[in-house]
């Protein structure tokens, strides 16, 4: 088939991709195709991980940093150093790149929070909420809506998405030069230190497991330019095909209040039908200059 | 086990092509440590140090240069590389076939396997079966990641093995090396080729281990069983160390969204 003019085979269209759903590769492909206008601002210019599962979500999966070699002439590369290796990977500039890889069955964009041409200055900090055995995403919309309350406080605008599984990401958008990993991981530190000391019952800074039962971990050492976020509108790769969403604050507090963790799973096509007619709530992140104070 | 696909294309020579994906066909067995801080068990990281500068080097900061003199490079860029680079390619085109006994084992350089793509079963097991009757092999030049092999491929056990090759440039010579002591007694001659021939055996790989990998393992599992693993600190650092003000700044935000909430 023809994408943008660029000539591009897909192959496997019929193979089940999330096989207790029904979800075919096709399906994948078209739910990309379709989101592409909103996610392709999010991925522009950010070095690609790939998580491919050639053979759908309930088998092997694998994490590719390096852009495949046999990867079409046209796709937009950069050269970037990981853990002290040169290394060369794809950036997902367009939607034929997009369509490109979905063709490889790579599922979840993982993506860092700094561009390819500015490794070290992320344009956000990340606070990653992640619930602890006997937690779930009710207590992470909890912390979630402290944690805006103590940003806005401090007079940042912060914006949620749900991460597509069981948790929920928090970004403040930055969008300066100025901005160093460095900075945006201690301020995410001290930032969940104070929570976990105000809300000890209810929030842990630590990673060790036995400290996040019935707690919510906030993971800040993800503020860090060896990490990579998922991406807002990918897919996650679970048993049904659901998606990394973003939620305005007020629907967050009213779905905490509804105690339905259910419903903070927001799934492929309601992705897409929210998508057409609120367009892209997470623009902001993309923009907005804000100033931490260190 | 799914392995990892490294490239994949077509084995292709005269009016034959074999779709197949190249696969690793060794995992070194060697046991390998991180390097840690003594003091906290933080795993190291290694970065660049500029010895001038005394400082760390950022990687938009790296550049490379070729060693022409002490002290004096000639700069390259990525870019120029590039420039000089074999084209990519989805085919490993076997030029001519060979007796796989004419290669010497020194020309070995890595084994991979080769695996078939749908549709390549066929054509794959029919070449498997005529090099294995014949002990020939194929040479092929074959482009993997921006540089071009050498390649004999060749048939092993129901499979084919792709197996890069030195070129002849970067073998050394082996003449000189063995003294010339003159004649040889054929007495002694035949007493070697009598030993040998009483220690001879079928090749058979299983009998040997890694006995130092072998040794190293039962080490750690010993040691983790009686002495316990120690673990890294990173998220185990004393709260409240981060800086005065931003703490002080942050508690006092904490207090108002407290007293609102």
């Amino acid at each position: 088939m023809e994408v943008a003019g660029k000539r591009l085979s897909l192959s496997n269209l019929r193979k089940d991709i999330y096989p207790s759903y029904g979800f075919t590769k096709a399906h994948v492909l078209e739910y990309y195709r379709r989101i592409s206008n909103f996610i392709l601002p999010h991925l522009k210019d950010r070095a690609l991980t790939l998580k491919r599962y050639p053979d759908g979500t309930e088998k092997d999966f694998f994490f590719e940093k390096r852009c495949p070699e046999h990867r079409p002439p046209w796709v937009k590369t950069a050269e970037v150093l990981h853990n002290e290796e040169r290394m060369t990977v794809c950036l997902v500039n367009d939607l034929e790149t997009l369509i490109w890889v979905e063709n490889l069955a790579s599922l979840e964009l993982h993506v860092p929070l700094a561009r390819a041409g500015s490794p070290e200055t992320p344009d956000s900090i990340v606070f990653d909420l992640d619930p602890g055995d006997q937690a779930n995403i009710l207590d992470c919309a909890m912390v979630a809506l402290i944690l805006r309350d103590l940003l806005s406080q401090m007079r940042l605008a912060s914006y949620a998405k749900t991460s597509g599984k069981k948790g929920l990401h928090v970004y403040v958008p930055l969008n300066r030069k100025e901005a160093t990993f460095e900075d945006t991981k201690r301020f995410s530190k001290v930032v969940a230190e104070v929570l976990q000391r105000n809300y000890p019952d209810l929030v842990t800074a630590k990673m060790a497991k036995e400290s996040r039962i019935k707690k919510v971990f906030i993971n800040w050492s993800q503020n860090d330019s060896s990490k990579t976020m998922i991406c807002v509108y990918s897919l996650r790769a679970r048993e049904k095909p659901s998606v990394s969403f973003p939620l305005v604050w007020e629907e967050l507090d009213m779905l905490a209040k509804q105690g339905d963790p259910e419903k903070l799973l927001i799934m492929h096509s309601e992705a897409v039908s929210r998508l057409e007619t609120k367009g892209d709530l997470f623009q902001e992140l993309l923009t907005k200059k804000q100033k931490i104070t260190i | 086990m799914a392995l990892q696909e490294i490239w994949n294309g077509t084995v292709s020579f005269s009016l034959v092509a074999i779709p197949v994906k190249l696969v690793r066909a060794v995992e070194p067995g060697r046991v390998s440590f991180r390097l840690l801080h003594s003091k906290d068990y933080s795993p190291l990281a290694r970065r660049m140090y500029c010895p001038e500068e005394e400082k760390m080097i950022p990687a938009d900061e790296i550049i490379r240069g070729y060693e022409i003199a002490p002290d004096n490079y000639v700069v390259i860029t990525d870019k120029e590389l590039e420039s000089v680079s074999p084209e990519r390619s989805r085919t490993i085109e076997i030029i001519e076939f060979i007796d796989m006994k004419d290669v010497p084992p020194v020309y070995y350089d890595h084994p991979y396997y080769l695996v078939p793509s749908k549709g390549g079963e066929k054509a794959y097991c029919l070449l498997v079966e005529v090099m294995n009757q014949t002990n020939k092999g194929g040479i092929a030049k074959f482009v993997l990641r921006d540089r071009e092999y050498l390649v004999a491929v060749k048939s092993t056990d129901g499979a084919l093995t792709l197996i890069t090759l030195h070129y002849s440039g970067e073998i050394l010579p082996d003449e000189d090396i063995a003294p010339k002591t003159g004649k040889i007694d054929p007495g002694e001659k035949g007493r070697m080729k009598k030993i040998i021939k009483g220690m001879t055996a079928d090749f058979d790989p299983d009998k040997y281990t890694n006995e130092r990998s072998k040794k190293i393992m039962e080490l750690l599992e010993r040691k983790a069983k009686e002495k316990g693993t120690v673990e890294a600190p990173e998220f185990e650092e004393e709260e409240g160390e981060g800086p005065v003000d931003l703490v002080a700044v942050l508690e006092e935000s904490m207090r108002q969204v407290k007293k609102h909430r």
